[in-house]
C-alpha cells in the first residue's frame, strides 16, 4: 500500500505520492526521508500516513528519473542524505500540480456540480 | 535521547541481516531507523533500543526493506545505462566515428571475403579470450576493493560485475557466427548486419570492459556524495 490514511480512503489518495512528495521539495529546498514522513503527518493532522515502504521506493525512481538530486551531510553521529529538486523536477511539479488541480476541478464538476 | 555510535553500527548490521546488503542503502535506512527510535523515545524513555528498532522496522511493512532494495537497484541499473549510453554515444562522434566505421569497414571486409569462417570465427575466439580476461580481472579488483573499505556500493558492483553480462551476450551469438559462412556468403543484407552486430558488440564490451571501470572513481563519486566523506 502507497499510503495509510485514518480513513478507509488510501486508494484515494494513491497515485499522488509523487506529487506530494515533488509539492514538499518544491516548498523546503531539501529534505530527507524521515522528514518527508513527519511534514506529511504535521500537514494533514495525521490524516495521512506515508508509510515507510512506499516512501524509498518512490524517492529512488524520482531519483533515476533525473527529478531529484541528492546530497549526504554528517548529521549528529550518522550520515543523512538529502533530496532536492533538480530543473527538471522544479518544471514536473508544476505539471502534475496542475494535473491535479485540474483532476479536483473534474471530482468537483462532478460530486457538486453548483460549485464547479 | 540521541543514539550512540554502537547503536548506529547495531543497525547498520541489522539492515544488512535484513538484506540489505549495500552500503548507499544501509546508510540512508539506518538514519530513517534512527531518527524514529529518537522520536519514540522523546515520548516513551522506557523503550529499549532494541525495541524501539523493531517498532521502527514493522513500519517498512510485511515485506521489510525489500521494496526499497527492489527500486534501488531498477534506480541504479537506469543509472547505469545511461552512463554507458553516454559513452556509447560518443563512439558515433568525430573523432571517435572514424575508429566505428573502420571497426565496421573490418567487419564487413573480412564477412565478405573468401575467409569469412576463418576470421569470423578467429574474430569471435580473440573477442571471447578478452572479454573472459576482464571479467575475472574486474571481478578480483571488485574483491580487492571490498576488503580495502569492508563497504559495497551498488554501482560499483554494477560496474564491476555486470560487465559480464555483455559477455553472455557475445557468446550467445556463437551460432549464428558459424552460419555466416554456410548460410549468407554473398547476401549483402546479412553481412551488413552481421558487420553492424560485431561492431557493436565490440563497442559495448570494450565500453563496459574497459572505459566504465576505468571511470569508475568519477563516477562513485557523482553519484555518492558520501563516498569521499
Amino acid at each position: 500500500m502507497y499510503i495509510c490514511a485514518t480513513m478507509s480512503n488510501s486508494k484515494l489518495y494513491k497515485g499522488s505520492l509523487n506529487t506530494i512528495i515533488l509539492k514538499l521539495l518544491n516548498e523546503n529546498d531539501k529534505m530527507y526521508g524521515y522528514e518527508i514522513t513527519q511534514k506529511v503527518k504535521e500537514l494533514t493532522k495525521g490524516e495521512l500516513k506515508i508509510t515507510e515502504g512506499a516512501l524509498y521506493p518512490a524517492l529512488h525512481k524520482l531519483e533515476a528519473q533525473g527529478l531529484l538530486d541528492v546530497e549526504v551531510a554528517k548529521v549528529d553521529n550518522r550520515l543523512r542524505k538529502y533530496y532536492k529538486l533538480t530543473e527538471n523536477g522544479t518544471k514536473e511539479t508544476a505539471n502534475k500540480l496542475e494535473e491535479l488541480a485540474e483532476y479536483i476541478k473534474t471530482m468537483q464538476a462532478l460530486v457538486n456540480p453548483k460549485l464547479a | 535521547m540521541k543514539l550512540t555510535e554502537s547503536q548506529i553500527q547495531d543497525l547498520y548490521a541489522f539492515t544488512r541481516k535484513h538484506f540489505v546488503e549495500h552500503y548507499d542503502l544501509q546508510t540512508e535506512l539506518v538514519d530513517h531507523l534512527a531518527n524514529d527510535i529518537e522520536t519514540m523515545w522523546k515520548t516513551d524513555t522506557n523503550l529499549t533500543f532494541e525495541e524501539a528498532r523493531d517498532k521502527a522496522f514493522k513500519k517498512f511493512g510485511i515485506f521489510g526493506f525489500m521494496e526499497a532494495i527492489e527500486q534501488k537497484q531498477k534506480a541504479m541499473n537506469k543509472r547505469y545505462m545511461r552512463y554507458f549510453w553516454n559513452e556509447l554515444k560518443l563512439w558515433f562522434r568525430v573523432p571517435q566515428i572514424i575508429t566505428t566505421l573502420g571497426l565496421f569497414c573490418v567487419y564487413y571486409l573480412s564477412f565478405s571475403s573468401l575467409y569469412t569462417e576463418f576470421l569470423s570465427v578467429g574474430y569471435y575466439i580473440i573477442i571471447a579470450i578478452w572479454s573472459i580476461f576482464k571479467s575475472v580481472q574486474l571481478n578480483r579488483q571488485f574483491r580487492r576493493r571490498k576488503e580495502k573499505s569492508d563497504k559495497k556500493w551498488m554501482l560499483e558492483e554494477m560496474i564491476y560485475k555486470q560487465a559480464g553480462g555483455t559477455t553472455l551476450v557475445f557468446m550467445s551469438q556463437v551460432y549464428n557466427v558459424f552460419l555466416i559462412s554456410d548460410r549468407f556468403s554473398g547476401n549483402f543484407t546479412a553481412i551488413l548486419f552481421f558487420s553492424i552486430i560485431f561492431t557493436l558488440l565490440t563497442l559495448i564490451n570494450y565500453i563496459s570492459f574497459q572505459l566504465i571501470p576505468n571511470k569508475a572513481e568519477a563516477l562513485l563519486n557523482e553519484t555518492y556524495p558520501e563516498f569521499s566523506l
